[in-house]
């Protein structure tokens, strides 16, 4: 089958978004399939988004695919005669964000309007698509309660999971995901301050130039607080190969950031390398994987409670054995895995 | 600095074009630059799908972009205050196609409506003070003659030059590169029944069509030269080509007024070997010297055997036309370090 894989993305930011276009691709191809990317220019500024949207909807992808799959919005707005809708997030400014502190849109009748047209232009177009997937459960309500949509989860995974694997379990919580406020590495930090054991944290990560700041501020802490012996600060892009290596030997990994739409793909590279994660209970999406004391631990967002979790793991190896064993089963209870993946993008 | 490389493309088509967006990204982040290549799909049949996709591009929008390269039509379109164009082609069939009644555009007042709604944004988009490099004098030409713009040649590199070489002269002829009736193979083909028996040819490229590679097997049949003539028709690897250029006596090129100095040609003369061409090729005879690095012909079987027969006859010949084709070549300055420099220096 000739499959167009087509999505909105910025130029030159990578994240989760072109990650689940970029890893699919392949494993659609070693499926026998043929499949072109597509990606097509979009910002969200709402004076210009009906016009970008229409220019979206003006693509036609009829004749030279016999499929599409479409990511990102609004590719779903993407006439096709074979239209596979894989969702991972709504314009949420318009959408959960509405009035909130994240939604720059004044509530006047004009942008009330624009809102309602906006879900009524999404609702259209996803129900021309022969199936909806999402990317996560919170992803799924959000469509039935905006756009009285059904839609079945598809967790997306890792690159190569079958490159993880565990040695056993050390003294380091690791902790790798961008730097960004909002992912709340800081957290993790502080919590240092009041571990009671000689438990250690790794950070790694890369970040957009603006959050270089939030890095320095890190640094302090660790400085100020003499927790250089203890604390990596891995401030750069990590490979595949030194994640996985870290991953190995972890005795836990943490991911706490600020309620986030999918479980994140740390907390499944965690898991694949039979680690358990430590998050927060305003998290997210993380929850939809991680269940307090079965695949990890769920603890207040506060860092004396992650320090009391720490010290937990780091004191009983064998209950951080049997939590990064639950995670491992996990991935597999969810159907974490690029065959299922295919299989149902392709059926 | 971050750049975005901006063209269109058609699901699961791969060619010249696309080697070359890709290229052009490779080397931008040689130099240290954030790039990378976006692809607009484009469908131009039936015709008025072109005032769809004209309009697709004009409503798209970029952030985080620094700088735009600009290659296609209608890519080009899409609004950005810092652009570079580097045109490959504009929408031919508005123009000198259209002139020549090859266009998909029917000479009716809506066909005539389509197509001046081309040519207006291709005038508003090419006034904007911006920089326009163009890949080939005969790109540059038909901007000039249609919509009245200035603009610099910037021929698109050899890709892969390191893997071109003079690495032997094993007496054959090569005429390489997509196979179809404008590209003429069947010209060369047809040219080999005027030269001995011993004489050997190998076309090498992909036909188009069953049609096209149908046309040059009829030829062959026809003359009884199945002894002289080997096709090869298939989408050669790159390090396959440049072994079978570079031990072959001559190249042999002979398309129906080519737009740029052809690809063919450049990887000729980095292998140090002479062309044959013929005097309706167009870009081709701003490379090709006729007597100095190669033999250009009458486009007729008749006069392009001759040219060959030159070739054949005079090994010493063909090997100083080859040195000079390669050295003219190499002064001309057209690889990816110097490309980039003028493209970087096109922009605000």
């Amino acid at each position: 089958m000739r499959i167009g894989l087509v999505s909105s993305a910025v130029p030159l930011i990578q994240g989760g978004g072109r990650f689940i276009v970029d890893w699919l691709a392949p494993k659609l191809i070693e499926a026998g399939h043929q499949v072109e990317t597509i990606w097509i220019p979009q910002t969200d500024d709402p004076e210009t988004l009906f016009q970008q949207m229409l220019a979206f909807r003006l693509i036609d992808l009829n004749d030279s695919c016999d499929r599409i799959i479409t990511f990102r919005p609004p590719a779903h707005v993407i006439p096709h005669h074979n239209k596979i809708v894989w969702f991972i997030h709504h314009f949420r400014a318009f959408y959960d964000l509405w009035q909130t502190e994240y939604c720059a849109v004044p509530n006047t009748e004009y942008w009330k309007s624009f809102r309602r047209t906006l879900m009524a232009a999404d609702t259209k177009a996803l129900n021309e698509a022969r199936k909806v997937y999402t990317n996560s459960a919170v992803v799924g309500r959000r469509l039935k309660q905006f756009n009285g949509i059904d839609s079945e989860v598809l967790y997306p995974p890792v690159m190569q999971p079958e490159r993880y694997f565990s040695v056993g379990y050390s003294d380091s919580v690791v902790m790798i995901c961008r730097f960004e406020h909002h992912k709340r590495q800081h957290l993790a930090v502080e919590a240092m301050k009041y571990v009671k054991t000689p438990v250690r944290l790794h950070i790694a990560g890369m970040s957009s130039g603006e959050e270089e700041k939030y890095v320095h501020l890190l640094r302090k802490t660790v400085m100020q607080h003499r927790l250089a012996n203890r604390v990596t600060l891995d401030y750069r892009w990590i490979s595949e190969s030194e994640k996985i290596s870290l991953l190995s030997s972890a005795l836990a990994a943490a991911y706490v950031p600020l309620d986030e739409d999918s479980y994140g793909y740390p907390t499944v590279e965690a898991a694949l390398a039979s680690k358990c994660t430590i998050t927060t209970s305003d998290a997210g999406g993380v929850r939809e994987f991680v269940s307090d004391g079965v695949c990890g631990v769920i603890t207040a967002a506060d860092p004396r409670s992650l320090a009391e979790a720490f010290d937990r793991l780091w004191s009983n190896r064998k209950h951080a054995g049997e939590l990064g064993s639950g995670a491992r089963a996990r991935v597999d209870e969810l159907k974490i895995s690029w065959a299922d993946v295919v299989r149902r993008l392709t059926g | 600095m971050k750049v975005l490389v901006l063209t269109n493309m058609a699901p699961f088509v791969w060619g010249g074009a696309e080697e070359l967006t890709h290229h052009l990204v490779v080397n931008l982040r040689l130099r240290g630059l954030e790039a990378e290549a976006f692809r607009i799909p484009f469908k131009f049949e039936p015709y008025e799908r072109l005032v769809d996709e004209m309009f697709i591009c004009k409503s798209l929008r970029l952030r985080n972009v620094d700088l735009v390269i600009a290659l296609k039509f209608p890519a080009y379109l899409v609004p950005f205050e810092n652009k570079v164009f580097w045109l490959l082609h504009q929408y031919r069939q508005a123009y000198d196609l259209w002139d020549a009644k090859q266009s998909n555009i029917p000479d009716t007042d809506r066909g005539r409506q389509v197509r001046r709604l081309i040519i207006e944004n291709d005038n508003t988009c090419f006034s904007s003070r911006t920089k326009i490099y163009v890949n080939s004098k005969v790109t540059a030409s038909r901007l000039k003659r249609y919509n009245g713009f200035d603009s610099e040649v910037l021929h698109p590199p050899l890709n892969d030059p390191e893997l071109f070489s003079n690495v032997n002269d094993n007496g054959y002829i090569i005429a390489p590169g997509r196979v179809n009736g404008m590209k003429r193979q069947w010209l060369i083909v047809d040219a080999m029944r005027y030269l001995p028996r011993d004489t050997r040819l190998i076309v090498a490229g992909p036909p188009d069509s069953e049609e096209d590679a149908t046309r040059l097997r009829r030829i062959i049949a026809e003359w009884n030269i199945e002894d002289r003539v080997k096709l090869d028709l298939r989408l050669i690897p790159r390090r396959e080509l440049a072994e079978l250029v570079g031990r072959s006596r001559c190249v042999a090129y002979a398309p129906v007024d080519e737009d740029s100095v052809s690809y063919v040609a450049m990887e000729s003369f980095q292998c140090c070997k002479p062309v044959a061409t013929t005097s309706d090729s167009g870009g081709v005879l701003h490379l090709v010297e006729h007597e100095h690095s190669g033999c250009v012909a009458q486009p007729d079987a008749k006069a392009f055997a001759q040219a060959l027969a030159y070739l054949l006859e005079n090994p010493e010949r063909a090997r100083k036309m080859g040195q000079a084709g390669h050295e003219q070549w190499r002064s001309r300055g057209i690889n990816w370090p110097t490309t980039i420099d003028k493209l970087l220096a096109g922009r605000r």
